[in-house]
């Protein structure tokens, strides 16, 4: 199993580590629902470094990202981010990804489960391209600090003006010294900011983050508080709510694909799905009762069988309720529909409703 | 965290304490710790005949699902239902307020194969 660079900054904090994604990765170091609640409240600091992170440069990038994938890549502006997907032929979803333009390159972020696979997909369509790829997964860290109170804990520790950093922006200055990536984006549903760094300055950045506002309510937060904090802002997770097989369009993703863009790979296919409008879809799903939903429950319409549980937990910010999503049938999608969701072999009442599930009070930086 | 003495133990991570007929049923200090945030408990109903080391319910954290296990036979007569809306209870007071369920001895309830304080202290030392 690899291990990021902040590996021993996992053992000092007596992390409870997993393998993810390649990595042994912390999946908590307390308790998820304190961190969660610290992201929620304060702020939690994570490690991301087992997230795929490949350069692209050349004048070509733009337009031979945008005919791979879904949303538009060449009306990004300088230091601009933009959530995405690859697409398989058929409209799957080869990967969800962030793109962020820099200066004078791009910086591409995949999922860790993908990052073999994505490196693989890219290199086999870059033939002729004169796009240059570079691989920086394993090498490069990414250190993410996430909540409302983010912004004040970083901004004496870099040069860049975070104030004057919208949402979805970056820019390229530095933390504690350190050559980084500041960008304004994350996966919590709260304000945050993911730094770039080399590897070899993690750990200083993560130990000075920490006991520079341990009195302001940081703490580190592993992936466990991360899929809850996701799942409660309605965030797709790859594997669960898009995987090869389930298209941006049955993730209810289709406010990023751009059917105006002339051709990319599996426009056909998303088109053709689009215009039948038969599709099982995912949804999101309130229980009843505190029975927790877990992946692979089957959820059915009266005596129907109309899908399954792709991702549950108990939603502390939403009051403790046991929430998931589902993919299902058309039939059962329209929020308020009751389903039930088939537990250890008893039926449980369940409501489908609209995601996302939790919605931060607060605007993302200056207006 | 200390065992607690004058209680048996499984080497499912459960405890009895054996009160004349009756016997209290939790999930020790050291299972709760390893499962984590433990958000939803599901209980055997009352009246229900359970056999030693039967599978009786789950205790499921916020990534996972555990099955939980009888240490002791008999017939439940009382289920704590204070964790229904605080299954954290269990994480907080294991041996205590996040006691499980209770049984009623049948006359020839087994205590074999369950372990003392001591003899489990060891047993999680070396698991």
């Amino acid at each position: 199993m690899k291990r990021t660079a902040l590996y021993d900054e996992h053992v000092k904090l007596r992390a409870r580590l997993i393998p993810f994604g390649g990595f042994d990765m912390p999946v908590q170091y307390q308790s998820i629902l304190q961190e969660h609640e610290a992201v929620r409240k304060a702020a939690g600091l994570f490690d991301l470094s087992h997230m795929g992170q490949f350069i692209l440069e050349g004048d070509g990038v733009a337009e031979w990202a945008d005919a791979l994938t879904v949303n538009a890549v060449p009306t990004m502006k300088p230091m601009q981010a933009r959530y995405n997907i690859f697409t398989n032929a058929r409209g799957g979803a080869h990967d969800d990804v962030i793109f962020y333009r820099l200066a004078d390159r791009w910086m591409l972020v995949v999922n860790a489960g993908n990052a073999d696979k994505m490196w693989k997909h890219l290199n086999d369509n870059a033939g002729g391209s004169g796009v240059k790829l570079t691989s920086l997964h394993g090498q490069n860290a990414l250190i993410a600090i996430q909540g409302p109170r983010s912004a004040a804990m970083l901004q004496p520790h870099t040069d860049a003006d975070l104030n004057a950093l919208k949402y979805y922006f970056c820019s390229e200055g530095s933390v504690y010294g350190k050559k980084a990536v500041i960008a304004r984006t994350g996966y919590t549903g709260e304000d945050g900011f993911e730094l770039f760094v080399d590897g070899a300055d993690a750990p200083e950045i993560w130990a000075k983050l920490l006991g520079d506002n341990a009195g302001n309510g940081l703490i580190a937060a592993g992936l466990g508080a991360r899929d809850v904090l996701r799942l409660e802002a309605g965030m797709p997770l790859y594997g669960h709510e898009l995987t090869e097989e389930i298209t941006p369009l049955q993730a209810g993703l289709a406010w990023v694909i751009k059917m105006s863009k002339p051709e990319f790979l599996g426009k056909a296919a998303l088109e053709e799905q689009q215009t039948r409008d038969d599709y099982p879809r995912i949804v999101g799903i309130v229980m009843d009762g505190r029975a927790p939903a877990r992946e692979g429950y089957h959820v059915f319409l009266g005596e129907k069988r109309v899908g399954e549980i792709r991702s549950g937990s108990i939603g502390p910010s939403v009051g403790n309720k046991s929430i998931g999503t589902a993919l299902v049938e058309k039939e059962a999608a329209t929020p308020g529909t009751d389903v039930v969701v088939h537990i250890r072999g008893t039926a449980y009442g369940a409501k489908v409703v609209e995601l996302p599930f939790y919605k931060r009070s607060y605007k993302i930086g200056a207006a | 965290m200390a065992q607690p003495d004058g209680l048996l133990y499984s080497k499912e991570h459960e405890w009895v304490k054996i009160d004349g007929e009756t016997a209290t049923v939790g999930i020790t200090g050291y299972a709760q710790d390893s499962l984590g945030d433990i958000v939803y408990v599901e209980l055997p109903k009352a009246g229900k005949e359970v056999a030693q080391f039967a599978a009786v319910g789950v205790v499921e954290s916020v990534k996972a699902v555990s099955d939980l296990f009888t240490p002791i036979g008999g017939e439940v007569t009382e289920i704590n239902t204070g964790l229904e809306n605080d299954p954290a209870l269990v994480n907080r007071e294991p041996f205590e307020g996040g006691w499980l369920f209770k049984v009623k001895l049948s006359g020839d309830a087994q205590t074999s194969g369950l372990m003392s304080a001591a003899d489990y202290e060891n047993f999680t030392k070396e698991s």
